[in-house]
């Protein structure tokens, strides 16, 4: 079972089968999980998308996990959170907390939608889904400071990130702000519930540690010059 | 025919190593063995990419004190310059391979650790 250079892969089933959890052939192909993908007719498909189904007819495709469905619920950015707050392999708990804290900003919302009046109840945004993904592109860095040695010194160089890069530092930051600066009796899907509301409006611990990050880049603009890629 | 040329080599290597009169012309330190890998080559340092537009939103924010939203259009052209000089890297990186005329260190040493020089018999 041994990974070779793709050159060396020849068509080949194993004879025990693989779960999930242990390393793959490379030969194997991912799972595509969405219903969108399967619904569209044979006409709107491009030549290279017609090859990629063909494709995937003939070779072996790895186990789905378990944390992505087909159903229209599933959402990507959500269940990457929930698995960076899981501790010790704790998913049910992870995603206790996520639910919790969805349900919690839904009820503030809808209490303060009640408690405004006819003209302000339009700008309140109720959906904890919009508010989370706003919340989330409100804290991500535009652009990250990399430590580079020149002449035996280390400067903090600004550099461009990428958007995978900029997405975990967001939640990283989300995540350890609201299990450091809390009440030891607040709940956690309490303060990320404050959190996410804060940063949905551009305040907060997060967006300061954001907006710090920008300034420290700035000050080290001279050094930009440093990177080689 | 190797192999003849193989024992006519042979014999000039330990003429060599036991040297005329005594004294030997060649006192290796190491095995006179071919290694299975290539030696990597250095790869070229480039320049830092879109550090104009860096520098744009960058002056941007001073001006208006770090807020986001007023700078979004310096933001956006700066994600498209990153984009590009991305897609340009990777582009340069499939291309290079390809052209040059030798192999790549990194596949000459796959294709020698494939077919390994062969010191002993067992």
């Amino acid at each position: 079972m041994a990974a070779s250079i793709s050159g060396l892969l020849k068509p080949w089933t194993p004879r025990v089968f693989l779960v999930r959890w242990s390393r793959y052939n490379p030969y194997y192909l991912e799972p595509e999980v969405s219903k969108e993908a399967y619904s569209q007719p044979e006409t709107e498909l491009s030549a290279e998308e017609k090859e990629q189904r063909e494709l995937k007819a003939l070779r072996p495709i790895k186990a789905a996990t378990s944390g992505v469905t087909s159903s229209v619920f599933d959402d990507p950015v959500i269940s990457k959170f929930i698995n960076m707050m899981m501790k010790h392999g704790n998913k049910v708990l992870a995603r206790e907390i996520m639910t919790q804290t969805l349900e919690n900003i839904k009820k503030k919302q809808v209490e303060k939608y009640h408690k405004a009046s006819e003209g302000e109840r339009e700008a309140i945004e109720c959906n904890p889904y919009t508010i989370f993904h706003q919340a989330l592109e409100n804290c991500k860095p535009v652009v990250g400071l990399a430590s580079i040695q020149k002449g035996g010194k280390y400067y903090q160089v600004p550099i461009p990130l990428t958007d995978n890069r900029r997405r975990f530092l967001a939640m990283k930051w989300m995540i350890t702000e609201c299990q450091d600066n809390k009440h030891r009796r607040t709940h956690m899907y309490e303060k990320l519930s404050q959190e996410l509301l804060a940063a949905f409006g551009k305040e907060g611990n997060v967006i300061k540690k954001k907006y710090e990050l920008h300034k420290m880049a700035e000050a080290n603009r001279a050094y930009a010059h440093y990177r080689w890629w | 025919m190797a192999t003849q040329g193989g024992i006519v080599f042979q014999e000039k290597v330990s003429r060599l190593l036991r040297g005329q009169n005594g004294k030997p012309v060649l006192k290796p330190n190491r095995a006179l063995v071919l290694k299975d890998a290539v030696a990597n080559r250095k790869p070229k340092k480039g320049e830092a990419s879109c550090i104009t537009e860096m520098s744009v939103l960058m002056a941007c924010w001073k001006q208006n004190n770090f807020v986001d939203s007023l700078c979004s259009n310096e933001i956006n052209s700066f994600y498209m310059c990153v984009e590009k000089a991305q897609a340009d890297a990777k582009n340069k990186a499939g291309q290079s391979n390809i052209q040059g005329g030798r192999l790549p260190p990194k596949e000459a040493t796959g294709l020698l650790k494939r077919y390994p020089n062969l010191c002993k018999e067992i």
